[in-house]
C-alpha cells in the first residue's frame, strides 16, 4: 500500500492539534487540522480522509455534532479523544457511531496503534482468515489455531471470539455482544457474557490474569487488542 | 336593659291587657283561654323558660279570677272548670317549653352554619391565597379572625415544644403562656380556660403523629369543633409551607450540584489539555525531535502552572482564607506584566495595547487581576484565527467615574450561546470569580464586526490629595 492515509485531526486547543499533527506526520500520515466540529465537517467533505481523530468538548460545534454529521453516510473510522472520568460522553460518542476512543493524556504510541488497527479493519473487511501474532482464526472453517495446536472452542466461545476479532481494535458494547452472540435470548445478562468471556480467555490467553488479546473496557464492553500480523 | 325587660313586659303587660279587654268584652272562658295562651307563647319565645313559666302562672291566676264563676275570687265552683284551668296551665307550660327548645335548636344550627361558613372561607384563604413561603403568619391571623378571637397567635416548635418560634401574635403575650403552649405540644390535647370575653383556647397542630406547634385563640366564642377544625387547617398549611421550603432547598441543592459537576468537568478539561500536549511533546523528544517539542513542553508547563494558580486562588477566595490585597495599580503595569506572562501569545500574533490618558489607576489586588487578564488573553488567543490581532484597552468607565474599564477584544467566533463552564473554559469562570472578589464586574459581549469583548470593570483608586502629595 503506497497511498498515504489522510487523517482529519479536530481539536480546539492549538497546542494539542499542532503537536498531534506533527507526530502523525512523523509517522507518515497526511494531516488535515480543524478547530471545531463545523470546520471538521467541512474538511471531511472536501478531503475525504481515511480516519477522523476528534476531541469531544469544543466551543460552538462539538465532537458529537461532527460524529453525527459523518455517520451514517460514511464508514470512515472515528477515534474520539475523551477526558478521564467522563464515561457518559465516551459512551454517547460510541453510540453515535465512533469506533474507538483514547483517554487524555494518551500515549502517542498507543494512539498510533489504535489508528493502525482501525485502518486495517477497514482494508481487511472481506478477509476469510484473521492472522494475529500467534493466533489464526479461519472464519470459513470456524477453526482457531494458536502456534501449531488447534484450540477447541464451544460454539458460543467461537462466536464471541469471531465478533471481537473481526472488530479488532474496536470496543464492542456488551449489549451488542448479547444481541449478536445470544440473539437477545431472554435471561442473558452481562454476567452471562462475563462467564463465557472468562472461559474463552482461559483457552486463548497465554496468561489469563494479564490478558493479551481481550481486555475489558469499563462501562462499555470488551475489546480485542491484538495487532494483526502483517 | 330595655332588651332584658321586654319579655317581662310582654308576659305581664300581655296578661293584663288580655284580662282587661276580655273582661270588658265579656269573652267566654274558652276564647279568653286561647288569648292567654298566645301571650304565654310570645313571652316564652322572647324570654325563655323563666318568663314563660311566670307568664303561665300569672295567666292562670287572672283566668281563674276574672273568667271562672264565682268571679273575682280564686275559688272555682264548677268542678269541670277546674279541669279547664288545669288543662290551660299544663298546655301553656308544655307549649312554652317546646317553643324554647325549637328556638335553641335554631340558634345552634345558625351558629354551626356560621362557623362552617367561616371555616370554608378560612380554608379557601389558606390554600388559594398563599402559594409562597412566609405567608403562614397572615394565614394564622386570618384563622384567629374567623374564630372571633381578639388575641392569640401561632407558635411553631423547632424540634421540641420548648424551642418555640412565634410566627404570628396579636395582643399581649404573658410569660406563663409559653408553658401552656409547651404543655399542649407535649400532651397533644387542646386546653381551654374561661376568660372575660369568651374562652382562651390552646390547640395543638397535629401533623403526621407529632405536634408541629400550637394555635392560641384568646377570647373566642367559637365552638370546640370549629376551633379544632381551624387548627387542623392551619396544621395542613404549616406542613404545606414546610414542603414548599424543602422543595426550594432541594432545588437549590440540585442547582449547586449541577454547577459543581460542570465546574469539575471544566477543571478536568483545563488540566488535562496541557498534560496531553506535554505527553505528546515528550514522546517526540524520544523520537529524536528536540527543538519544537522542548519549547512546547516549556509553554505547556507554564500553562499548567497558571491553571493550578488560578484554581488555588479561586479555592482560597471561596474558602474565605484569602482577602484581596488592594492597592492603586496602573493598568499599564498590568499590561506589562501580562506581556511577561504570555510571551508565546505576544510572539505569535499582534497585541495592541492602549491606556487612555485620563484612565485612573485601578484599586485592585494586582496579582489577582493579572491572573484574570492572563486568562482572558489566553482565551482570546485560543479562539482567534492565526494572525488576528488582540487588543487590550484601559479607560475610565463611560458612566461611572469611580470605575476603571479594562477590555480584551478579539476577532474570534464571538460569544458562545451555551454558558456551560466546559464550553467557555474555566478561565472565564475564574475571571468572574476573581473580579467579584475585587468588587468588580465581568462580562463577555459580542464585538461589532465579529469577535468578543471580555470586559472587566473594577474600582478606581482615589486620586492622591494635595496634602499627601
Amino acid at each position: 500500500m503506497t497511498i498515504v492515509p489522510v487523517i482529519l485531526v479536530v481539536d480546539d486547543d492549538p497546542a494539542i492539534r499542532e503537536s498531534m499533527a506533527r507526530e502523525l506526520r512523523a509517522s507518515g500520515y497526511t494531516v488535515i487540522p480543524a478547530s471545531d466540529g463545523q470546520e471538521g465537517a467541512r474538511a471531511f467533505a472536501s478531503h475525504a480522509p481515511d480516519l477522523v481523530l476528534t476531541d469531544l468538548s469544543m466551543p460552538r460545534s462539538d465532537g458529537f455534532e461532527l460524529i453525527s454529521a459523518i455517520r451514517p453516510a460514511a464508514q470512515t473510522p472515528i477515534i474520539v479523544l475523551s477526558v478521564r472520568g467522563n464515561d457518559a460522553d465516551k459512551i454517547r460518542a460510541l453510540d453515535l457511531g465512533a469506533d474507538d476512543f483514547v483517554t487524555k493524556p494518551f500515549s502517542v504510541a498507543e494512539l498510533l496503534a489504535r489508528i493502525r488497527a482501525q485502518l486495517r479493519r477497514m482494508s481487511g473487511a472481506a478477509m476469510k482468515t484473521l492472522v494475529f501474532d500467534d493466533l489464526t482464526i479461519d472464519l470459513e472453517r470456524r477453526r482457531v489455531v494458536q502456534g501449531s495446536r488447534d484450540i477447541h472452542l464451544t460454539p458460543t466461545e467461537y462466536s464471541l471470539l469471531e465478533l471481537l476479532a473481526t472488530n479488532a481494535g474496536k470496543p464492542v458494547f456488551t449489549d451488542h455482544i448479547i444481541a449478536r452472540v445470544w440473539r437477545d435470548a431472554p435471561g442473558t445478562t452481562a454476567d452471562t457474557v462475563r462467564v463465557h468471556m472468562s472461559a474463552l480467555r482461559k483457552k486463548i490467553e497465554p496468561d489469563p490474569s494479564s490478558p493479551r488479546y481481550i481486555v475489558t473496557e469499563p462501562w462499555v464492553g470488551y475489546r480485542f487488542i491484538a495487532e494483526p500480523a502483517s | 336593659m330595655a332588651r332584658r325587660l321586654a319579655p317581662w313586659i310582654i308576659a305581664l303587660g300581655g296578661t293584663a291587657a288580655v284580662t282587661f279587654l276580655g273582661h270588658e268584652a265579656h269573652l267566654g272562658p274558652s276564647t279568653a283561654g286561647f288569648a292567654f295562651l298566645i301571650v304565654v307563647l310570645f313571652a316564652a319565645l322572647r324570654g325563655g323558660l323563666l318568663v314563660g313559666a311566670v307568664a303561665s302562672i300569672a295567666a292562670t291566676l287572672c283566668y281563674n279570677y276574672f273568667f271562672f264563676p264565682p268571679f273575682y275570687t280564686f275559688s272555682i265552683a264548677e268542678p269541670l272548670n277546674w279541669v279547664a284551668l288545669g288543662a290551660f296551665l299544663v298546655t301553656s307550660v308544655i307549649v312554652s317549653r317546646l317553643v324554647i327548645a325549637a328556638r335553641i335548636e335554631a340558634d345552634r344550627a345558625e351558629r354551626r352554619r356560621h362557623e362552617l361558613e367561616s371555616l370554608h372561607r378560612l380554608s379557601i384563604d389558606l390554600f388559594t391565597a398563599t402559594n409562597r413561603v412566609g405567608a403562614l403568619g397572615e394565614a394564622a391571623g386570618r384563622a384567629l379572625k374567623h374564630l372571633g378571637a381578639a388575641e392569640g397567635g401561632l407558635v411553631l416548635f423547632d424540634g421540641t415544644p420548648f424551642r418555640q418560634k412565634v410566627v404570628f401574635w396579636v395582643g399581649e403575650k404573658p410569660d406563663e403562656i409559653e408553658d401552656l403552649i409547651a404543655g399542649v405540644g407535649r400532651h397533644r390535647e387542646p386546653l381551654e380556660f374561661p376568660s372575660p370575653h369568651g374562652r382562651d383556647v390552646y390547640l395543638p397542630l397535629l401533623i403526621g403523629g407529632h405536634t408541629a406547634g400550637t394555635l392560641v385563640a384568646r377570647g373566642t366564642d367559637a365552638s370546640m369543633q370549629a376551633l379544632v377544625s381551624a387548627s387542623r387547617l392551619v396544621g395542613i398549611a404549616v406542613e404545606r409551607e414546610k414542603f414548599i421550603e424543602d422543595n426550594a432547598h432541594i432545588e437549590a441543592l440540585r442547582e449547586s450540584e449541577t454547577l459543581k459537576t460542570s465546574l469539575l468537568r471544566a477543571i478536568s478539561h483545563d488540566l488535562t489539555t496541557p498534560l496531553t500536549a506535554i505527553r505528546i511533546h515528550t514522546e517526540a523528544l524520544r523520537r529524536g525531535d528536540i527543538g519544537e517539542p522542548l519549547a512546547g513542553i516549556i509553554g505547556e508547563t507554564d500553562r499548567l502552572r497558571r491553571r493550578i494558580d488560578n484554581l488555588l486562588s479561586m479555592a482560597r477566595l471561596e474558602a474565605g482564607k484569602a482577602t484581596p490585597h488592594r492597592e492603586p495599580t496602573p493598568p499599564a503595569d498590568l499590561f506589562h506584566a501580562v506581556r511577561e506572562n504570555l510571551p508565546l501569545v505576544f510572539q505569535s500574533r499582534p497585541v495592541r495595547i492602549r491606556v487612555e490618558d485620563d484612565c485612573p489607576d485601578a484599586n485592585v489586588d494586582p496579582s489577582l487581576i493579572l491572573e484574570v487578564l492572563v486568562n482572558l488573553i489566553e482565551n482570546a488567543h485560543r479562539v482567534s484565527p492565526n494572525g488576528a490581532p488582540i487588543e487590550l484597552l484601559a479607560r475610565v468607565h463611560p458612566t461611572e467615574a469611580a470605575m476603571v474599564r479594562i477590555e480584551v477584544l478579539d476577532r474570534g467566533p464571538g460569544v458562545p450561546e451555551q454558558s456551560d463552564a466546559t464550553q467557555r473554559g474555566l478561565g472565564l469562570e475564574i475571571a468572574r470569580s476573581l473580579a467579584t472578589a475585587n468588587d468588580g464586574f465581568f462580562e463577555i459581549t459580542p464585538r461589532e464586526g465579529g469577535g468578543a469583548i471580555a470586559r472587566l470593570d473594577v474600582p478606581a483608586a482615589p486620586l492622591p490629595s494635595m496634602e499627601s502629595a
